[in-house]
């Protein structure tokens, strides 16, 4: 028999305050249970970003700065660089949402991964805005219907999505680039080992790691807990491919 | 401490800087004061320390805004219409009370305006484009060998108070070159193992935030930030005063456009007319107190500014209906030159007193 | 003693370097001094200026209506900056690029074919040298000591760069 307890780095007698069925929960989850896992809590410094992950100080027992909206990547730039020029390695990663990080702070974003900064992100995309309602965001895919398309994303007057992971892949200065899901427990298994791996790069000083997680989004979806990771299952992981795009180890 | 060198206003920024310590420098190139990080780009690699070319000033402000957190001396520099990029990472660095110094070298506006000189951005930095209530500590030098002692001041006030310092240059002092010793930085270190995020090795975790969902606590946190902003009030105004002690006439004005208003003073005296000077070298905290006690003796009081009448609102607040306030001012380029200055002082006071 | 000078001319004629060794040669002098380029786009446009001011007290007017002096090294800066100057005031004039022409007769014209010196001097780079040279004679009491030793702030541990712009300098010093 296996015992589950709350990871070290959860802080004690906190509760989530996502909504229920939210995928944010297990995300963070994973991410406490990786550092402790790696024996990180100690030397880590968070960054949080404005949405749902904001809050993130509440619940990870770890030093937290929160970042004004998408400039995660540029707040922990300055962090794990300032640490470097006094002569510490501190251990430094962003919890963004897709809007934040793929949207407003595409090019915080994508520069620190071009620049090869050594941190780590990791971006929830839940293919809307959720913290404001369940707007179409970067991230919505076609057909999508959100309180901003209410006819559904349309490509001749929308736009298309972005793919966050593919496009990460592309800079020479990023480490690792993947996506995971968390709609059944072999993927929520993968999804610890891809963050463990991103982690494990940033460790090692081999520059911008960075995994996009498909998270649900059941209350703006207005669909059930359920329902919601079938859709992920069925709809999303088509459109939003799963795996590691880019893996300097394997170049 | 060294001799004197020529120095550009923008080299002696960065050289001070560099000399009190400053280890992390991000920045975006615009003209009038992108000397400041390419003196500094090799320098600073050269010592190991922190220097990004960052992808623009929203980068490099945030950038700026990681690398307080971890208690390091931080500089960022721009000028005016890429400092209004900065805004709203100055609002969080209030919030989240990070010791900042930005260094605006201004330039000519509003909107892209031009690379000519100004002081257009008075109220950009003393009341600031960015939300809520903050304040930040707004440095005025006036000529290079004060740009280097601003510096100075500018990165211990933020450490002192754990908040944003701009040091408000003009591109005029930013280019020129004159003659200033690089003496020794005078201030202690402050401090600030009780805030910094460095790991919670030992002790339990921080959190540096500006969002509190807490009416109550958000409320008591924008209190403690006034009464941070009380004591600044109270301890931090910096002015020079000159000739104003018997002064008929108090001419008003700040940064290096001060050097030409003294001159118009020195004119004026060896006319056997009673004029002084009166400039805030600090522009946040303004000097309002003292001011206002000049103002119960003297008649006349003349702003002169290159903008149109930003520094003239707390000029006014200062001297409330004590003596008349009059204004010469000219937007952007070539600084008002003494002649202009006299002719224009000439009309002014012969509407108030028929003698001269 | 306050004096004020406009150099002008196109770029590549070494009208910032003079403007620094003027300033710093009045610094070294123990004067007060301001030196004030012109600067970015403008320079792009291929004519540079810059102002120097020095003062015997603390420094004041960085710039001024009417200088004392005005150096041109070409016929757009001589057009530009010639009512730049103070009446009983100087403009030298590089008659190689501009044309001989007295339009005031309120100021002093110095016309001396300084681009041909510096050709037969053996480099055209000495233009900026010579025009120094000249303004230095009109302005007398600078020391020779300080001369050299501004050039070398400026110049740097190029030796024998130094050497050749001094040998200009003082060409152009015993010129008039």
């Amino acid at each position: 028999m296996q015992v589950f307890s709350t990871p070290k780095t959860i802080k004690e007698n906190s509760s989530f305050t996502f909504c229920p069925g939210c995928d944010h929960g297990v995300a963070l989850k994973l991410v406490a249970m990786v550092l402790d896992e790696l024996n990180l809590q100690e030397q880590t410094i968070a960054v949080a970003s404005s949405g749902c992950s904001v809050l993130l100080y509440d619940f990870l027992d770890v030093d937290c700065i929160e970042s004004p909206h998408g400039r995660a990547c540029a707040v922990a730039t300055g962090i794990k660089r300032a640490h470097k020029a006094q002569g510490n390695n501190k251990f430094v990663f962003t919890y963004q949402g897709d809007g934040d990080f793929a949207s407003i702070g595409i090019s915080e974003s994508l520069h620190s991964a071009l620049r090869g900064e050594n941190i780590t992100a990791i971006c929830i995309n839940n293919t809307n805005y959720g913290m404001t309602g369940g707007q179409m965001g970067p991230t919505s895919t076609l057909g999508q219907i959100t309180s901003t398309s209410p006819l559904g994303r349309n490509k001749e007057y929308h736009g298309f999505p972005i793919k966050t992971a593919e496009h990460i892949a592309l800079c020479d200065g990023a480490s690792f680039s993947a996506r995971v899901a968390l709609y059944d427990v072999k993927n929520i298994i993968n999804a610890k080992n891809t963050i463990k791996k991103a982690f494990e790069y940033q460790k090692e000083g081999l520059g911008f790691s960075f995994v996009e997680i498909l998270s649900s989004c059941p209350t703006n979806w207005k669909l059930s807990p359920q329902d919601s990771h079938k859709k992920i299952e069925e709809e999303l992981s088509k459109t939003y491919k799963l795996g590691i795009f880019k893996d300097i180890k394997n170049e | 401490m060294s001799e004197k060198q020529l120095l550009k206003g923008n080299i002696a920024i960065a050289k001070a800087a560099l000399n009190c310590g400053c280890s992390c420098y991000f920045g975006y190139p615009i003209t009038p004061q992108t000397e400041i990080g390419e003196f500094l780009s090799l320098e600073m690699q050269e010592r190991n320390l922190a220097y990004v070319c960052a992808e623009s000033e929203i980068g490099a402000i945030n950038m700026a805004l990681g690398a307080a957190s971890t208690g390091a001396k931080v500089m960022t520099s721009s000028s005016s219409c890429a400092v209004s990029l900065m805004q709203e990472a100055l609002s969080y660095a209030c919030s989240d009370e990070l010791p900042i110094v930005l260094v605006n070298v201004m330039r000519a506006g509003p909107g892209q305006g031009y690379i000519f000189p100004s002081q257009g951005d008075y109220n950009q930095s003393t009341i600031g484009g960015g939300n809520g209530d903050y304040k930040i500590i707004v440095l005025s030098p006036s000529n290079v060998q004060e740009c280097i002692e601003l510096t100075y001041k500018a990165f211990y006030l933020a450490q002192k108070y754990r908040n944003p310092v701009i040091l408000l240059a003009d591109g005029l002092l930013g280019q020129m070159a004159e003659p200033a010793k690089l003496f020794d930085n005078p201030y202690p270190n402050i401090d600030n193992t009780s805030w910094i995020l460095n790991g919670s090795n030992g002790r339990k975790s921080r959190s540096i935030h500006s969002l509190e969902p807490s009416q109550l606590k958000l409320n008591q946190h924008i209190f403690n930030l006034h009464k941070k902003y009380q004591a600044i009030e109270q301890n931090e105004v910096d002015y020079e005063e000159y000739l104003c002690d018997d002064a008929d006439i108090i001419i008003t004005s700040f940064g290096s456009l001060a050097r030409h208003s003294k001159a118009v003073c020195n004119h004026y005296r060896e006319k056997g007319i009673k004029m002084g000077l009166f400039r805030p070298k600090t522009l946040y905290p303004f000097p309002y107190k003292r001011l206002n006690e000049l103002s119960k003796k003297t008649k006349l009081f003349i702003d002169i500014e290159m903008n149109l009448g930003q520094m003239l609102r707390d000029v006014r607040l200062s001297i409330l209906s004590n003596a008349q306030v009059s204004f010469i001012g000219k937007p952007v380029g070539d600084w008002l030159k003494k002649e202009e200055l006299i002719n224009a002082i000439d009309n002014i006071a012969k509407e108030q007193y028929a003698s001269i | 003693m306050n004096k004020s000078f406009i150099i002008s001319g196109s770029g590549g004629q070494g009208v910032i370097s003079i403007g620094q060794i003027l300033a710093n040669i009045f610094m070294l002098s123990n004067k007060f001094v301001s030196f004030c380029p012109c600067y970015g786009a403008e320079m792009r446009g291929g004519a540079v200026n810059c102002e120097i001011n020095t003062s015997d007290s603390e420094l004041l007017c960085l710039q001024n209506e009417k200088v004392d002096f005005v150096i041109a090294l070409n016929q757009a800066s001589f057009d530009k900056f010639l009512s730049k100057v103070k009446e009983n005031g100087t403009i030298i004039v590089n008659s190689s690029l501009a044309k001989i022409n007295k339009t005031r007769n309120d100021i002093k014209y110095i016309f001396a074919p300084i681009t041909q010196e510096a050709i037969k001097l053996g480099n055209i780079k000495m233009t900026n040298s010579i025009a120094l040279g000249i303004l230095s004679k009109l302005i007398g009491e600078l020391s020779i000591d300080n001369i050299k030793k501004a050039y070398e702030r400026i110049l740097k541990n190029k030796t024998e760069l130094i050497q050749k712009n001094i040998e200009a300098y003082l060409f152009g010093f015993n010129s008039i």
